[in-house]
This record gives C-alpha cells, structure tokens and sequence, in this order.
C-alpha cells in the first residue's frame, strides 16, 4: 500500500470496511488443544465403555487423564499467546468462557461423587433387601450432565468466531445429551466420543491446519 | 457546512492502520505490514507520524532477542477516527 492522500470519501470508506474485515480475520489458535481434549475425551470414553463391557478395570481411573491434560493445557495456551502477532477484543471473551467450563467440568465431578457416596449405601439395602439391582442407575445419566456443559463453551465458541465446525461440535454435544438419557451407559459413553470428535478433534484439525497455512504464508511473504 | 477531514486519518495507510487498530486490542507491526502490505519503510514512517498525533501507542520490546513493535489505539485516536467516519458519512449523505 503507498501513501496516498488523494483519495475519495468512497474510497475511505471502502478502505475503512476492507481493514475491519481484515482485522476479523484473525484466528492464532494452533488447534493443538482443541486436538488433544478431543483425543483425551475419546480415550477415556472408550476404556470406561471397554471396562464395562469386558468386564476389567484399569489400575487407575482412566478420567485422571483429564487432570493430567491440564498440564500441556496450560502450556499450550501460554506458548499461542506468546506467539500471537495481535490480541482481539474477544480473547479474554472466550478465555474466560472456557476457564468457567474447565470449573463448572470440576464443579460436576465433585456434586456427582458426592451424590454417588450418599446413593451408593441405599442402592447396597436395597439389593440387600429386594435380592435384585434397583431398576434406576443414577450413573446411567451422568454422561448428560457432562455432554450439556461441553456443548457450551464449544457452541459459544464456534458462534462467537464465526467458526461453522465448532459450532455444530457444540450441537452435537446437546442432541447426544438429550438421546444420552434415553439410552444404556455403553451407548451414552460413545455418544460422548462421538461428541469429542466432533466438538474438538475435528475443529481443532481444521484449527491446526488453517495455522499452518497461515504460517507458510507469512514465510512467503517474508514479513 | 461540512467539516475538514483530519488530515493525519487522510491518507491510505495511516487510515489503514488505525482501521486495523481500532478493531483489535493490540497488533504487532508484522500484522499490521501482512494486512497493509506497505513496506516496513513507509509503514514505520506512517506509525511514527500517528504516534505523534497521539492516536497510537507504540510498544518497543525484545521476544526470543528479536525486537517486536507493538501497536495500540489510543483514546485520542478512537475519538478521531469515530470523527472522521462522522465527518465522511456527512460529506458522502450531503452530496
């Protein structure tokens, strides 16, 4: 662009409209979380879904993976705002909407153990009593209340950015909630992977690739 | 009775600029030359001048010892640039 000072009012202003454009478009996220939460909620699903179907049990509980993945969260996270060439008014929008997420995800946990420490006694008098298993689970519709809260952030998210994948991920996570309450804990658990693929694996691919891209074409344009 | 167009807002890249500014938080130089497409001459000269208009702020810092500029609109330059685009829409609808 050179430096001109001859130029319409029209021309301003489509050159006005032009930058915004521009500036919207703008997207650092490398993907690689969006991936890696995908590949962890797949894993767990899967095992927990193999542990009650063949009938073992891991030696640990395979959902710490999701503590552990907090860790290369963090870094992850750390290392694209480093990186990033230019901060937008919704980051902290969509920082914060995610950080809730991760609280309400743990939030969930902690109620659901403590509901599960307080049924599990009164499931136990009852076989006791009945000389059979009670007809209601509890467990059968936590994977709901789970797929629920991650069809927010991801649905905020994909809307919010403009960002199609994401924002029908989102949706899929609330249409499996919904059939996840109608249907047997092995059919809820790969409800949930689907949901993951769908929610992050996938948008997070098209994240990783779009960066790439992006990437090789500043290295094209040597600035 | 229309008013004068702020002379520092028009010119091509400088209104560029600070179109890109005032959409973003902050946006380092390199940003600001890939979606311009100035030269890092012309551009350094342009960010100076709105600098010195006090319609930006100019960060100069080292990440990884590479030096890194970074922009930011001021409230000065906020308060210009919505006049300017007031003054344009008035020119343009009174014509």
């Amino acid at each position: 662009m050179q430096e001109t000072e001859h130029f319409s009012g029209k021309e301003s202003l489509e050159l006005i409209t032009s930058m915004i454009n521009k500036a919207k478009d703008v997207n650092h996220s490398t993907g690689l979380t969006s991936v890696m939460w995908g590949l962890v909620i797949v894993t767990c699903s899967l095992v927990r879904l193999a542990e009650i179907h063949y009938g073992f049990r891991m030696p640990f509980d395979i959902y710490l993976l999701t503590v552990i993945a907090v860790i290369p969260t963090i870094y992850f996270s750390i290392k694209e705002k480093r990186e990033s060439r230019v901060k937008a008014y919704s980051d902290s929008f969509i920082d914060n909407t995610w950080l809730s997420f991760g609280i309400a995800i743990f939030l969930l946990s902690f109620c659901l153990n403590v509901v599960f420490a307080d049924i599990r006694p009164m499931h136990e008098e009852y076989t006791k009593l009945a000389g059979h298993a009670a007809a209601f689970n509890f467990y059968d519709y936590t994977s709901s209340f789970f797929l629920l809260l991650y069809g927010l952030p991801t649905f905020i998210t994909g809307s919010s950015m403009k960002f199609r994948p994401m924002f029908w991920g989102g949706l899929v996570c609330w249409v499996s909630c919904i059939i996840s309450l109608y249907t047997p804990v092995k059919t809820d658990l790969l409800l949930t992977a689907v949901s993951a693929v769908f929610a992050w694996f996938i948008p997070g691919l098209i994240l990783e690739k779009r960066y790439r891209k992006a990437k090789q074409e500043l290295a094209r344009q040597h600035v | 009775m229309f008013k004068d167009l702020d002379p520092i807002l028009h010119s091509q890249l400088r209104l560029a600029v600070m179109s890109l500014l005032i959409s973003v938080k902050e946006a380092e130089f390199t940003f600001i030359k890939e979606k311009t497409r100035a030269t890092a001459g012309n551009l350094s000269v342009q960010i100076q001048k709105l600098k010195d208009a006090g319609y930006i702020d100019v960060q100069k810092q080292f990440r990884d010892n590479y030096p890194m500029t970074t922009c930011k609109i001021t409230k000065a330059g906020i308060k210009a640039f919505e006049e300017y685009v007031a003054s344009l829409q008035d020119y343009l609808g009174g014509r």
